[in-house]
């Protein structure tokens, strides 16, 4: 009887070994995928408008074995996505976007702050992925500074990774680890392996908008009144001679 | 003249034929949007269903980000769900049609004859700009034909009906409010007698000139509208609360968008959007625009039909914000009065090609600030002005060579 038990327990510490050899195993692979690929950030178009693509190069047994991948934009407040936009766009695209708060696609930068997007990959891919979205320029604080541009400063986003087998991923203190939702239906939060902040190397990337000339103000009031006021009176000399009594 | 006249197909050939030629470009716009990047349906026709969409769900239109208008407007697009999402599409273009029908029917009304009307409903019904407007899915053809069935009831002398079509009106966009000073001046000359002393000392005067609103037809015509535009308005603030009055009403009444319009103010509260005077120089715009609006209501309202044409084309152009859709607003207005202008065709069309150019001048610097991201702030905020004063000189032009066809037989008539 005793032995019984005995062997059963030895059995199942057996096992319970063999499992989280195998999940060190998943865990350590994971890391080296994430080590070996990059990410980077290309902004294109000109004016309010633009096209921002993000180029993740992952190495492709890391897809075929099941590994999910996360990118984590963070934006500065310069910019918006509009998110039905994005909406409509996702039927024929090969991402899936989660926003980490309401946007108004209205304000000024100055009285925004900046959000994130959690963008999901939606098919299977070579081992070199792209991803297209549309971004759009806030209107900025004129400058008092005599300055006719301001620049929006993008950060590459942060690639994330993990595997359903690899889940203890604390004991890799090395690693940074982020929580973040498993999935675009953001029913629940995973623990995700981080890739290390990009290479120094890597050059800003960043947009120009144009800006109003806050030193013309006077000049721009004076000039606007003056318009309205002479088109007001002409208006209303005439409407007041040919009234119809 | 004559030629093109006779050569003019029967009004019921015209109405079902631009009727027809604006499914088509609903089809096509569906077929557009499927295989071309460059949509052609309007984002505001998105919002639309979005917001319809929310309601079949039980849930509030106004929780669809920048949907600003009355939840009616969504409850009507409800079909876009459960039917077909063209039908809100087709809804537009009928109205579009059907504001082409009064226009007509308005023509007939003020005395002109048969094909001459049909001529001149054809600038409504054969523009490609309402054409454009409504097969792309936008709601203002709703709005033309409110307005037109409101002066068409009021030129009709149905009251009662006119009342009911301006509440509504006033409840789906505000605008419409500035026609309620040309109404109520209208509704009080009509019962005013001619014969106004003139020993009467001033005081008197006033007094009686204020007596002269407290008449039957301006009651009835204020309790009607004032009671249609209550009961919607008390029974969606019951439904969606505060945001509701706010979105629909206070949004645009405090609108301050900072973004380039056609606006001459534009520029200017862009540059003091920060700034503590900011509040009086929104004043100091809005003065104009007041000003310029009681000026006509109180020239015109003896035609009623001209002084909200002009109150409009005020209103639009002296605005704080303005975009290309509000010219639609005084559009379907225009066709109205284009029979009482003495303006030769020549002089018309060049009046046309002004106003054309008016915007295209706009529109060249703010298509470089948009898609090309050149600093065009100034270039944008010269053409607004220019723009001003291109819309003055064409409603001046208006103004001078508009004759009041009958008055005196309007008189007869009641």
């Amino acid at each position: 009887m005793y032995f019984e038990l005995f062997f059963v327990l030895i059995c199942l510490s057996k096992c319970y070994c063999l499992d989280r050899e195998d999940d060190q195993e998943q865990c350590a692979l994971l890391i080296k995928w994430l080590h070996s690929s990059s990410v980077s950030l290309e902004v294109s178009k000109k004016g309010f408008h633009r096209e921002v693509t993000t180029t993740v190069d992952v190495r492709p047994e890391a897809l075929s074995s099941g590994a999910s991948v996360l990118l984590l934009h963070r934006w500065p407040r310069g910019v918006f996505v509009d998110p039905y936009q994005l909406a409509s766009l996702s039927d024929h695209s090969n991402w899936e976007i989660l926003l980490d708060s309401a946007i108004d696609l209205e304000l000024p930068a100055h009285k925004t702050s900046g959000f994130s997007t959690y963008m999901f990959p939606t098919t299977p891919l070579p081992n070199i992925l792209k991803f297209k979205i549309p971004v759009h320029g806030r209107y900025h604080e004129s400058s008092f500074a005599g300055e006719t541009f301001t620049s929006v400063h993008f950060e590459p986003p942060e690639l994330l990774l993990r595997t359903k087998k690899c889940t203890d991923l604390h004991r890799f203190e090395s690693y940074p680890v982020v929580n973040a939702p498993c999935t675009v239906s953001n029913s629940s939060t995973c623990s995700w392996f981080k890739k290390s902040q990009q290479q120094e190397g890597s050059s800003i990337i960043s947009m120009m908008l144009p800006v109003g000339d806050g030193s013309a103000t006077k000049l721009v009031c004076s000039g606007t009144l003056l318009v309205t006021v002479i088109c007001s009176l002409a208006l209303s000399k005439y409407m007041l001679k040919h009234r119809i009594i | 003249m004559e030629t093109l006249l006779s050569k003019l197909p029967d009004k019921h050939v015209l109405f079902s034929a631009s009727f027809v030629v604006r499914v088509v470009l609903v089809a096509y716009g569906d077929h557009q949007d499927r295989t071309m990047e460059v949509k052609y349906t309007d984002i505001d026709y998105h919002v639309f269903t979005d917001a319809a969409r929310f309601i079949t769900q039980g849930e509030s239109p106004y929780n669809r980000s920048t949907y600003r208008y009355t939840p009616l407007l969504a409850w009507i697009l409800t079909p876009n769900i459960y039917l077909c999402m063209a039908f809100g599409k087709i809804l537009f273009v009928f109205c579009d049609v059907l504001s082409g029908v009064l226009i007509y029917t308005i023509l007939c009304l003020r005395g002109l004859h048969g094909k001459t009307a049909t001529c001149v409903c054809s600038l409504w019904l054969l523009n490609p700009l309402p054409m454009g407007v409504s097969s792309r899915g936008n709601a203002e053809s709703i709005m033309a034909a409110l307005v037109l069935g409101m002066l068409l009831c009021m030129e009709a002398k149905r009251l009662v009906w006119a009342a009911v079509l301006y509440g509504l009106s006033v409840h789906m966009k505000i605008y419409p409010i500035t026609y309620a000073l040309p109404i109520a001046l209208a509704l009080r000359a009509s019962q005013e007698g001619s014969a106004d002393a003139k020993s009467i000392r001033t005081w008197k005067k006033f007094i009686t000139f204020i007596g002269s609103f407290l008449n039957r037809e301006l009651i009835l015509f204020g309790i009607v509208s004032g009671g249609v535009f209550s009961i919607f308005t008390l029974a969606f603030y019951y439904m969606y609360g505060w945001t509701f009055l706010h979105e629909t009403y206070f949004y645009h009444l405090t609108r301050r968008d900072i973004r380039h319009n056609f606006s001459p103010y534009f520029y200017m509260l862009y540059l003091t959007a920060d700034s503590r005077g900011s509040q009086w120089l929104g004043l100091a715009a809005f003065l104009p625009q007041l000003i310029l609006l009681l000026v006509a209501s109180w020239s015109f309202h003896q035609d009623l039909v001209f002084a909200c044409f002009l109150n409009t084309a005020i209103f639009v152009s002296f605005n704080k914000v303005c975009t290309s859709q509000y010219f639609l607003w005084y559009l379907c207005l225009l066709p109205l009065i284009i029979p009482n202008l003495t303006l030769s065709v020549k002089q018309g069309l060049t009046l046309l090609l002004l106003w054309f150019a008016g915007q295209a001048l706009w529109l060249a610097p703010a298509y470089f600030l948009e898609f090309e991201g050149y600093n065009t702030f100034v270039l944008i905020w010269l053409a607004g002005l220019l723009f001003l004063m291109v819309n003055c000189f064409v409603l001046i032009q208006i103004i001078t060579h508009y004759r009041p066809k009958p008055p005196p037989q309007r008189q007869k008539a009641e």
